[in-house]
């Protein structure tokens, strides 16, 4: 553990030698503090109108068919520490399709890419802070950190939260993946914190014969801000 | 009480979601018009192309949402090929003006918070939100340098030489 640590251990350090691009990319100097609350103030609001209708359904985003995979419905809350909804907020995912095969140009994974999958999706938190996104279970795929490296099954997602302390950028992940225990970016993160990331089978969010349902919860550091003009 | 959700990379992938239409530009502020670019680079001075800049500024009081839900006072933009950004926005407000300042890379398993300010370095040293760097010769990585009018250089070095300042946050 170095000064870089966050105090509640519940952040993977800036440098981790596991995870080889964190060597010429984590500062080398303690972090400086700012005076108490400063960075606790109104952050960027989103009006409703930047979410599309089906902005949620990542299935659907195809202009010709359906992707293929396993489809899942996702549903959580987005929370402060105290267990207070962060209410109207936008949530932002993207993924890699079934076969393990992000969107993207620089993904050179020769897995195939699904032309009916996107892999990017947007929602506003209601006003108890529930989210839901139809999607499909994302691929695992391998990645030149090590060795015969493969990642875990994830999806990405980022927070805006009320206030600036709340920013968050993170992975969820799936129960029961054998390659969480080979995963340094997942490993980098604490012990008793790492598993707060990986999501719970939940057959009632899901809909019958028809999509299986996930359960993840987000909680971001507490904040007195409230939202901008709410 | 739950407990906080750790953080993770952006990783290498995150423009298929995350950069906007127009991120770089942000609305909501009056005020002088300001465009700040530099460049992001790693320990080995090398440029990092697959980093992303958000900015924050209070948008001005009373600003009705804008017409497409993008939020004001905010920029987002990804830095391009050569690592760097561009942001246009206004000056922002307050006796010593700065720009909250986030960056998602790659190989950062948290994002790093830092400032931006468009002023002499005399006025940044009587910040007293920065008085741990008063007299600290690293208190000049958070000051942006003016190029032309309305024109502003900040490079930020995540790591060795020139490291810039980053902030517990």
């Amino acid at each position: 553990m170095n000064d870089m640590t966050r105090p509640d251990a519940t952040d993977p350090p800036y440098l981790y030698p596991g995870y080889r691009s964190t060597a010429l990319r984590a500062p080398k100097q303690a972090l400086v503090q700012l005076p108490a609350g400063t960075l606790d103030i109104p952050f960027a609001r989103v009006g409703a109108a930047f979410v599309g209708k089906d902005d949620n359904d990542l299935t659907v985003h195809g202009k010709h068919g359906a992707p293929l995979g396993e489809r899942m419905i996702l549903t959580g809350r987005l929370l402060d520490e105290s267990g207070r909804p962060i209410r109207q907020s936008l949530v932002e995912i993207w993924q890699a399709n079934a076969s393990g095969r992000y969107h993207h140009v620089g993904d050179q994974h020769d897995a195939p890419l699904d032309p009916h999958f996107h892999g990017l999706g947007r929602t506003m938190t209601d006003d108890e802070g529930r989210y839901r996104f139809m999607t499909v279970k994302p691929g695992s795929y391998p990645w030149p950190n090590h060795a015969n490296a493969w990642r875990p099954q994830h999806i990405h997602f980022s927070l805006l939260g009320n206030a600036p302390v709340q920013r968050l950028v993170t992975q969820m992940y799936f129960p029961g993946d054998p390659l969480l225990a080979l995963d340094p970016i997942y490993q980098s993160i604490p012990e008793g914190a790492r598993e707060r990331l990986i999501c719970r089978l939940d057959l009632d969010a899901g809909v019958e014969n028809f999509a299986l349902g996930y359960h993840f919860d987000i909680v971001l550091a507490g904040a007195k801000s409230t939202p901008l003009g709410i | 009480m739950p407990g906080r959700s750790p953080s993770q990379t952006v990783g290498p992938y995150y423009a298929i979601a995350l950069p906007w239409k127009d991120g770089g530009r942000v609305t909501g502020c009056s005020g002088e018009r300001v465009v700040l670019e530099g460049h992001i680079l790693d320990g080995a001075g090398q440029p990092v192309p697959d980093a992303l800049v958000e900015t924050w500024q209070a948008p001005d009081r009373g600003a009705a949402p804008s017409k497409d839900g993008k939020p004001h006072g905010f920029g987002r933009v990804s830095a391009d090929a050569s690592g760097l950004f561009r942001i246009e926005t206004a000056m922002p407000a307050g006796p010593v003006p700065y720009l909250d300042v986030t960056i998602l890379a790659r190989g950062l398993l948290r994002h790093l918070h830092t400032r931006v300010y468009f002023a002499d370095e005399a006025r940044v040293r009587g910040d007293a939100a920065v008085a741990p760097l008063a007299s600290s010769p690293r208190l000049a990585t958070l000051i942006a340098r003016k190029a032309a009018a309305g024109e502003y250089r900040w490079d930020v070095r995540l790591q060795g030489e020139g490291e810039t300042v980053f902030f517990a946050a």
